[in-house]
């Protein structure tokens, strides 16, 4: 897991800078509304995946055998979400909630020819009809080096809470 | 004990409790306005925000009535148990070494501590973590510690401390329910013509059905009343979840989506047959119709449900997706995905639902991973439209404060109710009190409003 003494990988800060930049930017225009430019964000074979709790410490950790909160496979499922949101006709989008995502403990795991794996914490401050909520995740990205630049391929949140209360969405994750 | 030991006492303090603390006797009886004849049917909004309503339906109904628990599949091996509730009240369902199902209060007979950990497990004994008192999984006291230091009298006799047995504990085709009245009626008589709807799930699988692993747990901001008629409305499907059809439709044009790998969304835009039944004792149901039943996970075993079953059954389970409560606390769904979703009261105005996927064992793994995503699709709050039931939901319980007008109308159809079976009913022997030409009218509420009244209004 970890190799380096202070805990993540020996990379270089232009790396360490990038990819802590790509997930502050991706927090960032969840919270701006800025869907297109969030899409743009992840790879067209993107796996976002935000497993169920199994039992009181372990989440599903199998997509094709157990079920999960969210799990889609490529960036048009998360079309579909931005779909929804904007055709301002789901119930639970409109009015839409506003949020505030702060992102930290970004690190890196290991970094190869292909991309790095990092990992952050995140804690979502929402507002809205059911009053001010506070939701946390543990982040674990797989992001890949492109030719238009770091983009994400695998986005998982284990999202702590197994008493959810409220509808949750991509942008409350 | 008794369940009704107290409540001659109780129903008057309760009767008598209202919210601004003035003295008022509340005829529950009298909150369902029940004048079919007349062409009306509705319900005082009182029943969603009245907290001696609520007190009183923990009473009357969930200490009183059969209850679901779980599915036969959480307990799979002996010793294996599932902490649940009854209402409020904790129990614990374990599996016996003989294999036989039992449940008991999840509270140690000492000072009460719940005597599980975990929500699910396996424990040849049950020791409270508190002071250490332990039970076998039969519910015998076998052990208190320091007993001889705090019990020295001769001939003590530990089993007092034995923990209070739930009387009742019946399944039916793997479906677990119990009962505080030891006078219920059995199961399969209090289940009515629903149990012929848990046979057209449960007979997709010689080997039975499972829980698949994980689950979702949400609150609602709704009286649990609102999520069971929810569960069972038609009339709000193509308004609700008309933009779940328009994000599927989108998505199969957009990613040329086949087969298993599409989400149903031809049912939701209306304009299919459909219909609604009151099942009795409080049950109810709706189906309607697959526009293209080739995506659901079950058509994979069409040809074994040709041989095995009658072509009017064969049309059931394949083509109309149903929707099954079951008072009061579960509905079982097989539509796109397949669903147990439970119901725990909380209060007056909160209620927390808990979702399983419940599939065939067996099944192929393409199957399984399809009926995995189009769970995911639709059911979860995390999903596109049950998030959109649950917002439905709480504006309808905010609403519901409006008691200046004092009624929730559910006439609609009336002048379609069919009493008994409809000729789809008939073609397998399913016999509903009532059925009605589609599932948008509200004539299947009747059942479960009568149920609650005849609970509620019988007092002591």
């Amino acid at each position: 897991m970890m190799d380096g003494a202070a805990g993540g990988a020996e990379v270089d800060d232009a790396l360490r800078r990038d990819v802590s930049d790509l997930i502050y930017w991706e927090a960032t225009l969840l919270d701006r509304r800025r869907w297109e430019e969030w899409l743009a964000l992840f790879c067209d074979d993107a796996v976002y995946w935000v497993p169920s709790w199994k039992n009181e410490e372990e989440t599903t950790d199998d997509p094709e055998t157990q079920l999960n909160l969210i799990y889609l496979r490529g960036r048009s499922r998360l079309e579909d979400r931005v779909f929804r949101i904007e055709s301002r006709d789901s119930y639970a989008s409109m009015p839409l909630e506003r949020t505030v995502h702060v992102v930290g403990n970004v690190l890196i795991e290991s970094a190869d020819h292909d991309g790095v794996s990092a990992v952050a914490n995140c804690l979502v401050h929402s507002y809205g009809e059911r009053g001010t909520q506070t939701r946390a995740s543990l982040y674990d990205f797989r992001i890949r080096r492109t030719e238009a630049g770091l983009r994400i391929a695998q986005k998982k949140i284990t999202f702590i809470d197994d008493r959810i209360a409220g509808p949750v969405d991509v942008y409350h994750l | 004990m008794g369940p009704g030991a107290h409540s001659g006492r109780m129903k008057n303090i309760l009767d008598k409790a209202s919210m601004d603390g003035s003295l008022v006797t509340r005829d529950f009886g009298a909150m369902v306005d029940d004048r079919v004849g007349e062409g009306v049917f509705r319900v005082e909004r009182a029943v969603y925000t009245d907290p001696a309503v609520f007190e009183a339906e923990m009473e009357r109904i969930y200490d009183r009535n059969w209850v679901y628990l779980c599915h036969e599949s959480q307990v799979p091996e002996e010793t294996s148990y599932f902490a649940c509730e009854i209402g409020r009240q904790p129990v614990v369902v374990i599996r016996q070494p003989d294999g036989a199902i039992r449940a008991f209060l999840n509270a140690c007979s000492h000072r009460g501590a719940l005597l599980t950990a975990t929500k699910q497990g396996k424990a040849r004994t049950l020791t409270c973590r508190f002071h250490g008192w332990s039970y076998g999984c039969d519910g015998h006291c076998i052990r208190i510690k320091a007993e001889k230091e705090g019990y020295p009298e001769d001939g003590f006799d530990r089993s007092r401390y034995d923990l209070t047995q739930v009387p009742r504990v019946e399944s039916y085709r793997g479906f677990i329910f119990g009962s505080l009245n030891p006078d219920v009626q059995p199961i399969e008589e209090y289940l009515a013509a629903a149990a012929g709807w848990i046979d057209l799930l449960v007979d997709q699988s010689p080997e039975g059905l499972e829980v698949v692993p994980g689950s979702s747990t949400y609150t609602i901001r709704g009286n649990w009343k609102m999520q069971v008629e929810n569960s069972v409305d038609g009339h709000h499907v193509s308004t609700v979840h008309r933009v779940f059809a328009a994000t599927v439709s989108n998505r199969d044009a957009r990613d040329g989506t086949q087969g298993l790998a599409q989400t149903e969304g031809g049912r939701i835009t209306g304009k299919v047959p459909s219909g609604a039944y009151d099942l009795g004792n409080g049950h109810m149901s709706i189906w309607a119709q697959h526009t293209t039943p080739e995506r659901r996970p079950i058509w994979k075993k069409k040809d074994w449900l040709e041989a095995t079953y009658s072509p009017a059954k064969v049309e059931w389970i394949l083509t109309r997706g149903r929707n099954l409560a079951v008072f009061p606390n579960v509905m079982i769904m097989d539509n796109p995905s397949t669903q147990i979703r439970v119901v725990k009261p909380i209060s007056v105005d909160r209620a927390e639902v808990t979702v399983y996927c419940i599939a065939p064992k067996g099944e192929s793994a393409e199957a399984r991973a399809a009926r995995l995503r189009k769970f995911e699709d639709f059911y979860l709050t995390s999903g596109m439209a049950t998030s959109d039931d649950m917002a439905a939901l709480e504006d309808t319980q905010a609403g519901s404060h409006a008691r200046a007008a004092r009624w929730n109308d559910f006439g609609r159809g009336i002048g379609y109710m069919i009493e008994g079976p409809d000729e789809i009913a008939k073609a397998i022997g399913l016999n509903p009190v009532s059925s009605n030409i589609t599932w948008e009218n509200e004539t299947l509420y009747f059942g479960f409003y009568r149920k609650w009244r005849d609970l509620m209004a019988s007092g002591a």
